[in-house]
């Protein structure tokens, strides 16, 4: 079980002092938190990508690129990468590039974007947001399996003896999870390729959350790749944690009540029963946390978003010292509760030991895919 | 048996809106009437707007409304209009939910003078959700609630909940909203299109 943050990157002031970062300090701010995630033992680091104000992670290969060369362990992802805006072929080679120069510790998290002026911004619709999710994704993984590419779709110009360079570390792309709140498409097609499928949860009630990721463990092992309990599972979540849970409460209270994203709806309670929210104690975390599994299962990534509704850049490194020292008992109570063949979190090293072990590579699907998405 | 909710959209209590809206569900035969006054849950339709889902209670209200096989819709007119936390209501709508529904509207306001409201602004509203709208819309203004003995408005009232009674019976065989985890399309399909 992989644990981790996760960043959208926003540039909000803080409400307690009116402060507001600059882009330089939030920028800044996102690389230091990736630093102390790594040092405090966390597995992973996402930021998020946008392309408008108050956002700043437009570049996430240059973010995780600066970030790859000042950190040694840590897997850097995104939440998510938009698979609808951006052109396949860009993602193809930033990323396998990103994945060269950190040398694998790359995976993705494709999402399809919900603000509407982004894809005309880049020469898209947002009702074709499906199809542009579906024909993008079938075209990067082609580039990254096929060394040289003959395609022709509806949303981009053709290619004609295309190779996407650089090519994938070890010959092994990097791990894509498929990220979507509330479209069993996406759900479908993550199961499809037997790609991963992270649920970010941070809004929703617990039944939802549970009925999108049965949809993709039973659609997973319906495409044969495994049993529905094999099907690899991230969620989202968030928490506010201090040693006293009224103390957590009475400092995170003003950020919750004027975020942009939670402020002047439910108070901070009706919405911490009804999201994964947890403002408290470590135990309360650790508690709420683990309750995650019982309505999707024994799964492999957990990601928190701690920098959020303007805190501090001081208090979020606060929050990060206070996980790292929860992180033990985490690790040792999910693994105490975990069934056995439970799949771990992909990492490369797994999958290139996987792939040398078979004698093949790991993309086992790579023709059948082309003759599908060619209308054969 | 055939399943009908009404969304009462009054502020005052006691409402005149409500008070049409029972009428209403009176003159419907055969049918389970479920009642829902809005006011109850104002708070929820706000938070349910910033947030982007429902509380419990709102889930299974709206879960109601689209399976219910028809609506009664009664607002109160505002500022020649259906009031906002009417509009609200039906924003949170998923798209698609109330196409081929009947939907019986009515209104209730100060003076005569804004009947109309109901064919400008609700009648509209409906045909753009694609519900098929009862011919007949009722308003009531102060003075209905005064007049004795068989009234215009207990006329009107009859007819539209007559309407709505045939009007369920004719489409109580049209599909339901579908399911999206039960009537998903198969990925080879999705990649076909």
């Amino acid at each position: 079980m992989q644990f981790g943050v996760f960043t959208v990157g926003d540039v909000t002031p803080d409400p307690t002092t009116g402060v507001e970062p600059t882009e330089r300090e939030r920028i800044k701010a996102m690389v230091s938190i990736a630093q102390k995630a790594e040092e405090v033992g966390l597995d992973v680091f996402a930021t998020g990508e946008h392309h408008n104000p108050p956002f700043v992670p437009s570049s996430p290969t240059t973010l995780l690129g600066y970030i790859a060369a000042t950190t040694e362990k840590i897997i850097l992802s995104t939440s998510t990468t938009l698979i609808t805006t951006n052109d396949p072929v860009k993602i193809a080679e930033d990323y396998a590039m990103l994945q060269q120069l950190a040398d694998g510790r790359v995976d993705l998290v494709m999402g399809r974007g919900n603000t509407g002026p982004v894809y005309p911004w880049f020469g898209q619709d947002i009702r074709n947001g499906i199809d542009l999710a579906l024909e993008n994704y079938a075209l990067l993984r082609r580039l990254w399996t096929e060394d040289v590419v003959d395609w022709e779709g509806k949303f981009r110009t053709p290619l004609k003896g295309f190779t996407a360079t650089p090519r994938p570390l070890d010959g092994i792309p990097p791990f894509v999870w498929h990220g979507s709140i509330r479209s069993p498409e996406i759900a479908e097609q993550a199961a499809y390729y037997g790609d991963g499928f992270l649920h970010n949860h941070i809004f929703w009630p617990a039944e939802h959350t549970a009925r999108m990721v049965k949809f993709y463990r039973q659609r997973f092992s319906h495409y044969g790749h495994g049993t529905p309990e094999q099907a690899i599972v991230g969620l989202g979540g968030q928490f506010f944690m201090r040693k006293k849970s009224q103390d957590a409460v009475k400092e995170f209270r003003p950020y919750f009540d004027n975020a942009p994203v939670y402020g002047h709806g439910p108070s901070l309670e009706d919405f911490s029963q009804h999201t994964p929210l947890t403002v408290g104690s470590p135990q309360q975390v650790i508690d709420r946390t683990l309750s995650f599994r019982e309505y999707v299962g024994d799964y492999q990534r957990q990601l928190f978003l701690i920098d959020h509704a303007g805190l501090p850049l001081k208090t979020v490194l606060e929050q990060l010292d206070q996980l790292g020292e929860i992180l033990p008992t985490l690790r040792a109570e999910f693994a105490s509760r975990r069934a056995p063949g439970t799949p771990d979190a992909p990492t490369h090293a797994a999958r290139l030991a996987a792939s040398v072990a078979s004698g093949q590579n790991t993309i086992e699907d790579a023709s059948e895919l082309a003759s599908v998405s060619s209308g054969e | 048996m055939t399943s009908v909710v009404v969304i009462s959209a009054g502020l005052s209590q006691p409402s005149s809106t409500r008070l049409l809206a029972d009428k209403l569900s009176q003159a419907v035969t055969g049918a389970d009437v479920t009642v829902v006054e809005l006011r109850d849950l104002a708070q929820d339709i706000t938070n349910h707007l910033l947030t982007g889902f429902p509380s419990p209670a709102l889930g299974s209200v709206l879960a109601q409304v689209v399976a219910a096989d028809g609506l009664i819709a009664v607002t109160p007119i505002f500022s020649a209009s259906y009031s906002g936390l009417f509009k609200s209501f039906f924003d949170l709508l998923d798209p698609g939910v109330l196409e081929g529904k009947p939907v019986l509207i009515a209104a209730t306001g100060g003076s005569a003078r804004h009947s109309l409201a109901l064919e400008h602004a609700v009648r509209p509203l409906f045909s753009y959700l694609k519900a098929v709208v009862v011919p007949t819309a009722v308003y009531a203004a102060s003075e209905d609630w005064a007049s004795s003995g068989d009234s215009e408005l207990a006329g009107r009232v009859r007819r539209a909940g007559a309407q709505l009674t045939a009007l369920m019976a004719g489409v109580s065989a049209a599909p339901k909203a579908k399911d999206p985890f039960e009537d998903f399309v198969p990925f080879a399909e999705m990649l076909k299109k």
